[in-house]
């Protein structure tokens, strides 16, 4: 419904103002500002075997994500979430605690789950990666999304990408999960809302009904 | 899409039988969130989402007082401060936010009244550059004594009530019973942290941002920029979460945004990180009351005698509406032959309390409700008994003065909720002190505004045909989560009497929609969603059966807005504070069951059963959504959901170190629907939103009085109290 | 987060190189990052391990067990071997932090992770392990501080795994890239009295290669009180092993260091089978030494419950209360 709501945005904004929105647009980076402390010795890279030495500057890297090859510029500092959120467009990855504790930016990488806030993008080189964007494209796992959707398991829905994302997981990993496993293999992800329930019955439907491929 | 068969059975086989008395096609159905898919798969746009190449980076330097004046502010001298834009209070053109009051600033100018007031707003390019630089600003304050406590800084409002003779029934009294009770803060933790995205051409200013209210928001930046109407344009992006904490606060980041996009002439996102949210954002109020009770032996009330105080942290926001909806709710869903009631919100030096579901009814209902549980012990009485007693009836009235023409069923409602819990065969068993505990709590929900609240918000929703021959509503009332964008086009397919399909819902922005008022007070889905059904019915009178594609084909867009009416014979005197306070209550049982480890302390709430009336039900699986998440937050609540506070800051703001309730520690949540339609609800229905959080907080901690043989009487009640 | 200059280690070689440039090593991640975007590790450069694959997984070795040093809690959680050798090794780190987290989280990084002392882990306070001036604990909210007092500092030890490693007197094998160190993983964490600023032995210029296990013990038993279930370090926990007519009684999560229960260890003797009686009585002898402070007397109960319940459950035996 909001596929476009990119557009919608800009829209809105125009209908207050003509250029308004679209202002920065265009600015490129005025001037970079060096802070004390910030700016490390790119000079070492002169080589010490068995140490390959990046420097802290702007590098660019390729990632594979939902099965494309992404190339793109980043710093060593860039987690995977900010990489996939502002360098790639890939917003269904959510921040929610920036610490590991609330799941939102649950990611696959090589199939198995985990938190892209706390992981560093250069380091998922050479990585299969895959976001919700992903997981809703990939017709192995319509049955899951489709049981998310039929359960009524997103009420605010800021929560609900990371949890698909861990039941595919989870889902691979043990094509029919107890009650119990469901419920410990979601316990990194919190709702607020409080649609446990509904996601536990989402997942174990889902498996009975045949799981995913 | 087809449901499975499980959840057909488990959760909408009981909801679908729910019968609303006449043949409705859309109403009563659970139709699918319409927003579903794209929350599922990551697609919906939330602000953070919202791509803005080459916008500024905003960030709050924030006050490490409690209070006391700003002496010096100092720039440390090597960064390239030319190249942030800074603002601070004067650059604000009215330096006030305005929501009931204007007391609180935008920015603080020079005085600081709580930790984490915002002082400086400062913005650049780069975000690591931003945090790096506010760390380099030094704030020098002069330190003065703050105020903590309730009770002993100055009153932000007060109300008082007298109904009876209530001194002479006390005097007169076989049994007085008195006990205090205390109620901790509760941060929201909705999942999507506050933001906002502001930027400003030829004087016009437009911000998209996550909020509940866009009017709230139109009208604080309207007074802080002194602007006109049609210079703002609001834009509500999918809101990962409100549950009250986007109702009052977003207006301040609204303002903090659009003041750092006028002086950089730049597009700004102000989106929060989780540690600041938690630490500046609005909270529960805290509440201390003291109940006093007189009563027959055999436990028929008399007389009560009700202290209502809370703490309304150092500026006004919604605290007097707060402590009003805490007041009517104080007296539970009980006959009061003569009534009391002294209620005080005082000014601390805490950030500002705010809104949260429930919006002082879950406070003064624990009170009450663990009084009546307290009271019941104290008689030698089944706590089911003693309330069954004393339940209100049609015709009866309340001690706010209104007088109940609706029929509360409450006694159908305790009878079917102690049989789904097997109350009696458990509580017969479980000795008191055994590690097990069932308890319960009743009570009611008014649905929207309380007092004249409505009739000065006089609603407006529109609707308007489209080129595909379907239409379109167009209300200020969000989708937070609650399904508004699913139940109002249900509604106006059936007003309108074509499919659901055809029915879209605009997405607010208040350049297009018209104010329907805010996303408040369980007030969504009943009293605006009425308006939608007179609105959708007005069109179709207009169309008279004409086939809307041709129509708009031939005349263009046909766009009809109605405004609320009071129900007549609804009236609220102010400033006596008397009246029909609500059009309609809701009204509900709970049941709960705890175990707790008799060595270890660590309680386990297993099930909560809860009975509930509120109306017809609209959409049975987003209503059993909004039940189901309004317990897991009481819930929360009660056990562990602990706000640190020191010097009135939440110590604990991060989600690490504030516990709320995972999925492994999700309890059974049992619901059932026994609905009374309320004629001037939309399609007789009631509010949902709020009543849910009310019950469980008193239900469980009497629970856990029985299972560890105590007497507690605050929540959270945590098990390192029940260990001492 | 603060800008870092970034290196990744092909070999121990490399390793050391980068520890002698001051890198600060990164395996899994998840602590380092967490310290760093609090901006209380202000590390400016950072060497990834995780391409040294060879420090990953779990052998039977010389009578033993060794664990790389780079082997994920899932890893450890899943092993058959440790689960039927050592059921309480995987049974410390089965249900820590989170699912997502246990992926990616090394054995080595929750040995060397940072206090999680609120006061500490807040760069608004400039305590006593930052080099400041006070243990804002002794004055403020110290519900989940220490409750042995062992220095001027309050902080618990936040390993999960490191009790059970205790309780067999693991070895933790470190490397300088030249030659290889060992140290006895009972005597490798350093309390506040011993130092302030440090929480183990290992010096800067050493990573750890690999835990090995001299022998798995006959009887062992996990026992741990969370406050919720998920992504929540215990308030109180207990590994006991018994092996060679010794039990180990090892308390976690109530002081500095994982705590050895000497006092408990002498109650229960060489008695392989303990009855509720002695378990209760060796569980009051773990807790005779605990001065709790103005918040979390109550961990002293729940220190009490952990090693009975720990006693009982490695002796095959409920406790239900």
């Amino acid at each position: 419904m909001h596929d476009d709501e990119q557009s919608d945005v800009q829209q809105a904004a125009f209908r207050t103002s003509r250029r308004g929105f679209l202002k920065g647009v265009g600015i490129a980076s005025a001037a970079t500002v060096v802070l004390p402390g910030l700016s490390l010795g790119q000079e070492e890279a002169a080589g010490t075997p068995g140490l390959k030495e990046f420097g802290s500057g702007p590098l660019e890297i390729s990632l594979k994500v939902n099965g494309d090859e992404r190339k793109l510029s980043i710093e060593p500092r860039t987690t995977l979430l900010d990489a996939l959120r502002t360098k790639l467009a890939l917003t269904g990855t959510k921040e929610i605690c920036d610490r590991g504790s609330c799941g939102g930016c649950t990611v696959l990488v090589d199939g198995r789950a985990m938190v892209s806030c706390m992981t560093l993008a250069i380091d998922m080189q050479g990585r299969e990666i895959t976001t919700a964007e992903g997981i809703g494209k990939d017709p192995g796992f319509a049955p899951l999304v489709d049981s998310f959707c039929e359960h009524d398991a997103a009420q605010c829905g800021f929560c609900i990408p990371g949890i698909l994302v861990r039941s595919a997981a989870l889902l691979k990993e043990i094509p029919n999960p107890t009650p119990l496993e469901i419920r410990e293999g979601l316990a990194g992800n919190i709702c607020r809302c409080g649609t446990y329930s509904r996601i536990f019955d989402a997942v174990e439907a889902c498996a009975k009904k045949g799981g995913v491929a | 899409m087809p449901m499975s068969g499980e959840f057909k059975e488990k959760i909408l086989a009981p909801l679908m039988s729910i019968s609303t008395g006449k043949d409705l096609k859309f109403v009563g159905k659970s139709i699918l969130r319409k927003e579903g898919i794209d929350k599922v798969t990551g697609r919906a746009r939330y602000v953070d989402d919202v791509k803005t190449p080459g916008a500024l980076y905003g960030k709050t330097l924030r006050s490490s007082i409690a209070c006391g004046r700003i002496k010096k502010i100092s720039f440390a001298p090597n960064i390239p401060w030319d190249q942030f834009t800074i603002v601070d209070a004067r650059d604000v053109p009215y330096n006030r936010v305005l929501q009931i009051e204007s007391d609180q600033p935008v920015l603080c100018d020079g005085v600081v009244l709580h930790r984490e007031e915002p002082i400086l707003l400062i913005a650049h390019e780069d975000p690591g550059l931003v945090e790096t630089a506010i760390r380099s600003i030094t704030v020098e304050y002069e330190r003065e004594p703050g105020i903590f406590n309730i009770g002993e800084g100055r009153i932000l409002k007060q109300y008082d009530i007298e109904e009876g003779d209530w001194k002479k029934e006390f005097a007169a009294a076989e049994v007085v019973f008195e006990g205090e009770y205390k109620t901790g803060a509760q941060e929201h933790v909705y999942i999507e942290t506050n933001g906002f995205i502001a930027c400003w051409e030829d004087e016009c200013l437009t911000v998209h941002g996550s909020m509940q209210c866009p009017y709230y928001v139109h009208k604080a930046l309207k007074y802080a920029f002194k602007l006109q109407d049609d210079q703002i344009n609001v834009v509500q992006m999918t809101t990962g979460g409100g549950f009250g904490g986007k109702e009052d606060f977003p207006s301040v980041l609204a303002i903090h945004a659009a003041l750092l996009a006028k002086k950089s002439g730049r597009t700004v996102r102000l989106i929060y990180d989780r540690a600041e949210d938690m630490a500046s954002s609005t909270k529960r109020h805290p509440s201390i009351s003291k109940v006093r009770t007189a009563c027959t032996k055999d436990g028929i009330l008399r007389a009560i005698d009700f202290s209502f105080h809370i703490d309304g942290g150092a500026y006004i926001t919604l605290s007097p509406v707060v402590l009003s909806r805490g007041i009517v709710h104080a007296f539970g869903p009980y006959k009061w032959p003569a009534a009391k009631l002294h209620a005080q919100c005082f000014f601390t030096n805490s950030p500002p309390y705010g809104a949260f579901r429930g919006f002082g009814a879950p406070q003064s209902l624990f009170a009450i409700e663990a009084h009546m549980t307290a009271l019941a012990n104290h008689l030698g009485m089944d706590p089911a008994e003693l309330r069954r007693r004393n339940f209100i009836h049609r015709g009866d009235t309340m001690p706010t003065g209104q007088v109940v023409d609706e029929d509360p069923n409450m006694e159908a409602l305790l009878d079917r909720a102690l049989e789904l819990s097997d109350y009696k065969t458990k509580r017969a068993r479980w000795k008191r002190g055994g590690g097990k505990g069932i308890s319960l709590s009743t009570f009611m929900h008014g649905t929207g505004f309380t007092g004249s609240g409505e009739v000065y918000l006089a609603s407006r929703v529109g609707i308007a045909t489209t080129k595909d021959g379907g239409a379109e509503v167009r209300v200020s009332s969000t989708e937070i989560g609650q399904g508004t964008e699913t139940v109002f086009p249900q509604i106006a397919a059936e007003a309108l009497g074509i499919d659901i399909s055809k029915v879209s819902f605009r997405r607010p922005e208040t350049k297009v929609v018209p104010n329907s008022g805010p996303t408040v007070a369980s007030r969504t889905c009943s009293v605006v969603g009425k308006l939608v059904e007179r609105a959708a019915g007005k069109l179709k009178q207009r169309l008279a059966g004409a086939d809307i594609r041709q129509h708009y084909a031939q005349h263009g867009e046909a766009y009809e807005e109605v405004e609320y009416v009071p129900r007549p014979g609804l009236v609220w005197d102010d400033d006596k504070y008397k009246g029909s306070a609500y059009g309609a209550y809701s009204w509900c049982v709970n049941v709960a069951e705890v175990t707790v480890d008799p060595v270890t302390a660590m309680p386990r709430v297993d099930t909560l059963t809860a009975t509930v009336d509120v109306g017809t039900i609209i959409n049975p699986v987003l209503a059993h959504g909004q039940m189901e998440g309004g317990i897991a937050q009481g819930i929360g609540w009660a056990t562990c959901e602990n706000v640190v506070l020191k010097e009135g800051l939440m110590e604990n703001h991060h989600l690490t170190n504030y516990v709320i309730p995972t999925s492994a520690d999700a309890a059974r949540i049992v619901v059932e629907f026994m609905p009374s339609p309320y004629s001037e609800g939309a399609f007789g229905s009631k509010g949902v939103g709020e009543l849910p959080m009310d019950g469980p907080g008193p239900a469980i901690v009497s629970a856990l009085n029985d299972a560890m043989e105590a007497k507690f009487t605050h929540l959270p009640l945590l098990p390192e109290e029940m260990l001492k | 987060m603060r800008s870092f200059g970034y290196a990744e280690a092909e070999n121990a070689q490399g390793l050391a190189a980068a520890l002698g440039k001051g890198y600060r090593i990164k395996a899994g991640g998840i602590d380092l990052l967490d310290m760093m975007k609090e901006r209380i590790d202000k590390s400016e450069r950072i060497v990834s391990i995780t391409g040294m694959t060879e420090l990953r997984g779990i052998k039977e070795r010389d009578g033993g067990v060794a664990i790389g040093a780079l082997t994920t809690l899932n890893e450890i959680a899943r092993d058959e071997t440790l689960r039927k050798a050592f059921p309480a090794l995987p049974d410390t780190v089965c249900n820590a932090a989170t699912p997502q987290v246990r992926e990616v989280a090394t054995i080595a990084g929750n040995i060397l992770q940072r206090p999680r002392c609120w006061f500490f882990r807040q760069a608004e306070y400039n305590c006593l392990r930052k080099s400041g001036q006070a243990c804002y604990a002794v004055a403020g909210d110290n519900t989940y501080h220490s409750i042995y007092p062992m220095g001027a500092c309050h902080i618990t030890h936040p390993s999960n795994i490191a009790p059970a490693l205790v309780a067999v007197g693991a070895q933790i094998i470190a490397s300088d890239g030249k030659n290889p160190k060992s140290y006895d993983i009972r005597d490798f964490f350093l309390t506040p009295e011993q130092d302030l600023k440090r929480e183990n032995k290992l010096p800067q210029n050493e990573f750890i290669t690999e835990i090995f296990l001299p022998k798995m013990p006959e009887k062992s038993a996990y026992v741990e009180v969370k406050e919720k279930q998920s992504f929540d370090w215990p308030l109180a926990a207990c590994v006991a092993t018994y092996a060679d007519k010794k039990w180990s009684i090892i308390l976690a999560h109530v002081a500095p260091v994982p705590l050895r229960a000497t006092l408990a260890e002498n109650v229960v003797g060489e008695k392989a089978d303990i009855d509720e009686n002695l378990a209760l009585q060796a569980a009051e002898a773990a807790v005779k030494t605990a001065q709790p402070m103005a918040y979390n007397g109550f961990r002293v109960h729940l220190a009490k419950a952990v090693v009975r319940r720990a006693l009982l459950k490695a002796c095959g035996k409920d406790f239900h209360a």
